[in-house]
C-alpha cells in the first residue's frame, strides 16, 4: 500500500505543482462563470429594457382609445408629424421602432365584417423594434377579439428552480466531468509512454495493479478538480444566468442531495478515468490518445443531450449501463426524484466497471505489445 | 565464485508489421531476435555484451530486466526465475539504458526519494545512499534543479544513480556511456569499476572495445540472436585483440548466411 500512495503522491504532484497544469484544470470554471455571469448580465438587461425602454412609433388612423390604453403599459413616445417616407426611412436607420397605418375608419371597417388590412413596418434587426411589434399587434388582436386571458402560473419557486437546473446541469455536469478526465489521463499515461518514463516504473518491483490503480486514484482527483472547478462556476453563474427569470433559488437543496450528488460524481470519474486510461495506455502518444478519445466524448455528450428534454428513466436495468445511468441519476437528484435503486445500482454499477477497468488496465501494463508499441 | 545471472536457452521473436517488412525488405512475418540464447554472469564481474545493432543484446537485457517475456527458455537472477517471480528479481537489479527516460518535471533529489520509496528503501538507508551517490557525480550541486534544464551529461549521471538507488545485486548497463563527454564518461567507468570491487555484477552493453578490453572480465558476443563466441578476457592478448575476434566471427557469419 505504501507504493500505491507514493505512485499517488508523485502524479499528484506533477499536476498541482506545475502552474501550467493547474491553470489549465481551474481556467474553465473561472471562463464559464464570466461567460455565464456576462451572458446573464445581457440578458436581464434585455428583459429590463421591455419595462424602461421607450419605443418610438408612428400610427395613422389610430382607432380613439389606443394610444391611452398602451401608454398606461409602455413608455411610448409617438412621432406623428414625421410623413410617411420620412418614417420609412427613420425605421430602415432604426431611429423609429414602429410604423403602423390604419384604414380610415378601421372598427367601423372591421365591425362590418370586412376585414380591413393594418399595414406594419418594423425592423427585425432591432430589439426594440421587434419588441414592440409583438406587443401592438397583440395588443391588437386582444381588443379585436373581445376577451381576455386571465392566466395565472401555479408553479412555485422549487418547481421553477428544479426546471431549469434539470434542463442543463446534468448534460453540462457529465460533459465537465469528461473533459476533465481528457484532460488529465492522456498526459499521464501516454505522456508516460511517448516520453519513454513509463519503463522506469514497469522495472521497480511495484505490482503493476498497484501502478494502475495508483494512476487512477491520482486521475480521478485531479480530474474531480477540474470538474469541481467548471460545476462551481456554473453555480455561481447560474443566479446570474437565470437573472430575467423570477423566483430562482437553489434552496431547496439540503445536505442529502449535495452528498448523492458528490457519490455520484465520483463514481462517473471513475468510470471516465478508467475508460480514457485504457484508451491512453494504448496509445503510442497524447495525440493518438486524444484523438482515440474524442469519439467516446460524442458518445457521452449525445447521452447527456438525451437528458435535456425528458425524465430520468425508471427502469432499473438502465441503471447498469455506464454513462447513461449517470446522467438519469443526476436528473433524478437535481428533480428531488431519487428512486434509491436506481442510484444504487448507478453508483455499484459504475464502480464493477471501474473495477474490471483496473483488471484490464493492468493486464495491459503487464503486455509488453501494448506497453512497448511501435 | 558465484553464479548470480544464468541465462538458459532464451529465445524471442518478433511478429512484424506490413510496415517493418517493407523497411527491412523481407517477406517472413517474424523476426528472431534471440534465439537458444545462454550465458553466466558471476559475482564480482563485469561481464561484457559484444554485438552488432540488431544482434539481439537490448532484447537480451530487456527480458533479464523483466520489461519483456520471453518466448522459451529462462533466466535467473540470484536464482530467481524473470518469468516465474518478475517482481522479486526487478528488486534485484539495477537497468541503466538510454530507452529510459527520467520524467523531467521532477528534480533528481525528488526522483531519487520516490525511487527509492517504490524499492522500499528506509529513510535512513535513502539519505546515505543519496548523499553518498550524489556527492560523486556532483549531482549535489543540481539536486533541486528540474530534469528538463540539465544537460545530456547531468541527465546520464541522474538515470545512473537513480537505477542504483536500491543498491542492486546485478547491474545492467546498455551503452552507459552513450552520448557523455570523456569526462563523464570516464566518471562513469570509474564507478563501474568501484561497483565491481564492492562485489556487484555488471552486465555491460557496448559496441566499444576498448572499454571491454579495459573493464570486462568475461565477453559474449551475439551476433544474430546467438552466442557465437563467450570467453574469458585473458584470451585477449596482442596480437588476438577483440575487435579482431569480433570482426573474424562476424565476417563468418555472413558467409554463412551468404552460403
Amino acid at each position: 500500500m505504501a507504493n500505491l500512495w507514493t505512485i499517488i503522491k508523485k502524479e499528484l504532484r506533477r499536476f498541482f505543482t506545475d502552474k501550467r497544469m493547474v491553470i489549465s484544470l481551474l481556467l474553465p470554471g473561472i471562463m464559464i462563470f464570466l461567460l455565464y455571469s456576462i451572458m446573464g448580465d445581457v440578458m436581464s438587461n434585455n428583459l429590463g429594457q421591455s419595462e424602461d425602454q421607450v419605443y418610438t412609433l408612428k400610427v395613422e388612423n389610430e382607432p380613439d382609445g389606443y394610444k391611452s390604453a398602451l401608454q398606461t403599459l409602455y413608455h411610448l413616445e409617438y412621432s406623428d408629424e414625421l410623413t410617411s417616407d420620412e418614417a420609412l426611412a427613420m425605421i430602415e436607420e432604426k431611429e423609429l421602432d414602429l410604423y403602423i397605418i390604419f384604414p380610415v375608419n378601421f372598427l367601423d371597417e372591421y365591425n362590418l365584417g370586412n376585414n380591413p388590412s393594418v399595414e406594419m413596418h418594423y425592423n427585425a434587426s432591432s430589439m426594440t423594434s421587434s419588441a414592440i411589434m409583438n406587443v401592438y399587434s397583440s395588443f391588437l388582436s386582444n381588443s379585436l377579439q373581445q376577451f381576455t386571458f386571465d392566466v395565472e402560473n401555479h408553479a412555485t419557486t422549487m418547481d421553477t428552480s428544479i426546471m431549469l437546473i434539470t434542463g442543463m446541469i446534468p448534460f453540462l455536469l457529465i460533459t465537465f466531468l469528461y473533459s476533465g478526465a481528457m484532460a488529465v489521463a492522456p498526459e499521464s499515461i501516454a505522456g508516460e509512454k511517448e516520453r519513454g518514463t513509463i519503463a522506469n516504473l514497469l522495472i521497480t518491483p511495484v505490482k503493476r495493479s498497484h501502478i494502475a490503480l495508483g494512476k487512477i486514484i491520482a486521475l480521478s482527483i485531479i480530474a474531480l478538480t477540474s470538474a469541481t472547478s467548471s460545476f462551481v462556476g456554473v453555480m455561481l453563474s447560474l443566479p446570474k444566468l437565470m437573472g430575467g427569470v423570477p423566483d430562482f433559488s437553489f434552496a431547496m437543496y439540503g445536505f442529502g442531495t449535495y452528498l448523492m450528488l458528490l457519490l455520484v460524481i465520483i463514481s462517473t470519474v471513475l468510470i471516465f478515468i478508467v475508460l480514457i486510461s485504457l484508451i491512453s495506455t494504448y496509445a503510442k502518444s497524447i495525440k493518438e490518445a486524444t484523438s482515440l478519445a474524442m469519439p467516446l466524448m460524442i458518445v457521452v455528450m449525445l447521452v447527456g443531450v438525451s437528458t435535456l428534454l425528458g425524465s430520468a428513466a425508471s427502469n432499473p436495468l438502465l441503471y447498469l449501463i455506464p454513462v447513461y445511468n449517470s446522467t438519469n441519476a443526476l436528473l433524478s437528484i437535481f428533480s428531488l426524484q431519487v428512486d434509491p435503486l436506481n442510484l444504487g445500482l448507478t453508483i455499484v454499477s459504475n464502480l464493477v466497471i471501474t473495477g474490471i477497468g483496473i483488471l484490464i488496465l493492468t493486464k495491459m501494463f503487464n503486455s509488453e505489445k501494448i506497453m512497448f508499441r511501435k | 565464485m558465484k553464479v548470480i545471472l544464468e541465462v538458459k536457452k532464451l529465445k524471442k521473436t518478433f511478429k512484424l508489421s506490413k510496415k517493418q517488412q517493407k523497411i527491412e525488405k523481407s517477406k517472413l512475418k517474424e523476426r528472431i531476435a534471440v534465439n537458444d540464447l545462454s550465458f553466466s554472469a558471476y559475482e564480482g564481474q563485469i561481464y561484457g555484451l559484444l554485438g552488432p545493432n540488431g544482434a539481439g543484446k537490448t532484447t537480451t537485457l530487456r527480458i533479464i530486466s523483466t520489461l519483456i517475456k520471453q518466448d522459451s527458455g529462462d533466466a535467473f537472477v540470484d536464482g530467481v526465475s524473470v518469468s516465474e517471480q518478475p517482481e522479486k528479481v526487478r528488486s534485484k537489479i539495477g537497468f541503466l539504458t538510454s530507452d529510459l527516460k527520467l520524467d523531467e518535471f521532477f528534480t533528481p533529489n525528488y526522483l531519487f526519494n520516490y525511487f527509492s520509496n517504490l524499492h522500499g528503501v528506509d529513510e535512513v538507508t535513502r539519505n546515505a545512499r543519496k548523499l553518498a551517490m550524489f556527492a560523486k557525480f556532483g549531482i549535489d550541486e543540481f539536486s533541486e534543479v528540474k530534469v528538463s534544464d540539465l544537460s545530456t551529461g547531468m541527465k546520464q549521471k541522474v538515470s545512473l544513480v537513480i537505477s542504483l538507488v536500491h543498491d542492486p545485486k546485478i547491474i545492467i548497463f546498455d551503452e552507459p556511456t552513450n552520448g557523455l563527454d570523456v569526462i563523464t564518461a570516464k566518471t562513469v567507468i570509474d564507478f563501474l569499476l568501484d561497483l565491481r570491487a564492492q562485489g556487484k555484477t555488471i552486465i555491460l552493453s557496448t559496441h566499444i572495445f576498448s572499454l571491454v578490453e579495459r573493464i570486462c572480465d568475461q565477453v559474449g558476443i551475439i551476433i544474430d540472436g546467438r552466442m557465437v563466441f563467450e570467453a574469458g578476457m585473458e584470451k585477449f592478448k596482442e596480437p588476438n585483440s577483440l575487435e579482431k575476434r569480433f570482426f573474424e566471427l562476424y565476417e563468418a557469419s555472413r558467409g554463412e548466411h551468404h552460403g
